[in-house]
């Protein structure tokens, strides 16, 4: 949605400040309806593309045998990474939170933990 | 004002977005719906098409029904009822965003399923709001999307709505589909032959567009199919009575025939009913 001031957005703009880190998404993971974006729009991702992009990854995984929801995708190019962690809720459809990350600033294994820890808060 | 006289729902909505009108539009229609503005913007729409954020808080299980009514109880404004929602943490600020978001581009999606009849503007009514609201561009830009792409994935979105999905009979038994992911589960549990899309939906406290694409991927999985059966599972059918001849024990795998034109019968005096007259020689006497 983008609009300022509310409460997701709020929480997407703390993201920001983890290193590295130009944009950022939360993405309904079916419909792919995008909440609210923070940062670099582009960066993030396109919302119907990431949650299609997730899907068929969960579900080609899954029909491999692998057991568990999709946690995470890490996706690398020369000068970027883009990252999408699945958030799950109480109730309700499975979230996304898409990261686009410049890769000569992030350290990828801190960035990991550090969005993946703070992703469960996102909806807090 | 001069959003009434506009030609079409997204160009009123438009109109009244910039006039920053809050109040109610009323759209008639299959299903139409009532349209929520608070300064212009989307706030919640309620439509029998699709379930609303009150139905998806609730029938998820999100919230419990004693939390929720003592909630309704202390702040009788529906306009401020998820600021109450917060304040008690029964759901945080965030997530309530995105449920009354989702059900909002969810009715809009629902509604533009069929064409709309007239509407008619109102005052504000007070309803569980997404704050601060959804621009009226994005719904249709929203709602155009998801129409082009059930077109591309099935077909006329609007024959999905009503489709009855079964399970597949000589699918995998229940259980052995655990590598699916639990909202594909749950609707492959829903499915009976007889509910639509929309009950699902219902059932499930989920969005409509949201089930719709979850019975295309499982109907690709072959898991689901709704093609129409009238006695393979044995449930009751709708079809049409007629008088058969004699029974047989040849698998009837052709579509039912109408009933040919006869005369109705015809009531005698002191007679028995019309069955028996149609099925039964009279006994003398």
């Amino acid at each position: 949605m983008g609009e300022k001031g509310t409460a997701l957005q709020a929480s997407l703009d703390r993201l920001l400040d983890s290193p590295g880190v130009n944009g950022v998404a939360l993405i309904d993971a079916v419909t792919g309806l995008t909440y609210c974006t923070a940062g670099d729009i582009a960066e993030a991702g396109d919302g119907p593309e990431v949650s299609e992009f997730a899907a068929l990854i969960a579900e080609r995984l899954g029909a491999a045998g692998a057991d568990g929801e999709l946690e995470s995708v890490v996706t690398t190019s020369t000068k970027r990474h883009q990252v999408l962690f699945s958030v799950v809720r109480p109730g309700g459809d499975p979230l996304i939170l898409a990261a686009g990350l410049d890769r000569d600033r992030a350290n990828m294994a801190l960035a990991l933990r550090s969005l993946g820890d703070r992703a469960a808060e996102v909806l807090a | 004002m001069t959003a009434p006289t506009a030609r079409n729902v997204p160009a009123l909505l438009q109109g009244l977005r910039t006039e920053g009108f809050s109040g109610t539009v009323r759209v008639s229609g299959l299903p139409g719906g009532s349209i929520h503005l608070r300064n212009g913007l989307v706030g919640a729409i309620e439509t029998p098409g699709a379930p609303t954020a009150t139905s998806a808080l609730l029938t998820a299980g999100r919230i419990g029904d004693e939390d929720w009514l003592a909630a309704c109880a202390a702040e009788p404004d529906a306009d401020r009822l998820g600021g109450h929602l917060v304040a008690e943490g029964l759901i945080g600020a965030a997530e309530l965003e995105v449920v009354c978001t989702a059900a909002v581009f969810d009715a809009a999606f629902a509604m533009a399923l069929s064409p709309p009849g007239s509407w008619e503007l109102s005052d504000r009514e007070p309803v569980l709001l997404a704050e601060p609201g959804v621009e009226p561009r994005r719904l249709t830009e929203e709602a155009s999307r998801r129409m082009a792409l059930l077109s591309r994935l099935w077909g006329p979105p609007g024959e999905l709505t009503r489709v009855r999905p079964a399970r597949v009979a000589e699918a995998a038994p229940r259980g052995s589909d655990g590598w699916l992911a639990r909202r594909h589960r749950d609707v492959l549990d829903s499915v009976n032959g007889r509910r639509t899309p929309r009950d699902i939906a219902f059932a499930l406290g989920r969005g409509l567009y949201a089930v719709m694409l979850d019975l295309i991927r499982l109907e690709a999985l072959r898991l689901v199919q709704w093609e129409t059966r009238t006695t393979a599972d044995g449930r009751p059918s709708t079809a049409p009575r007629v008088p058969q001849a004699e029974p047989t024990t040849a698998v009837r795998t052709t579509a039912v025939r109408p009933p040919e034109a006869a005369p109705l019968p015809k009531r005698r005096p002191g007679g028995a009913s019309p069955a028996q007259d149609v099925g039964q020689k009279k006994k003398g006497g």
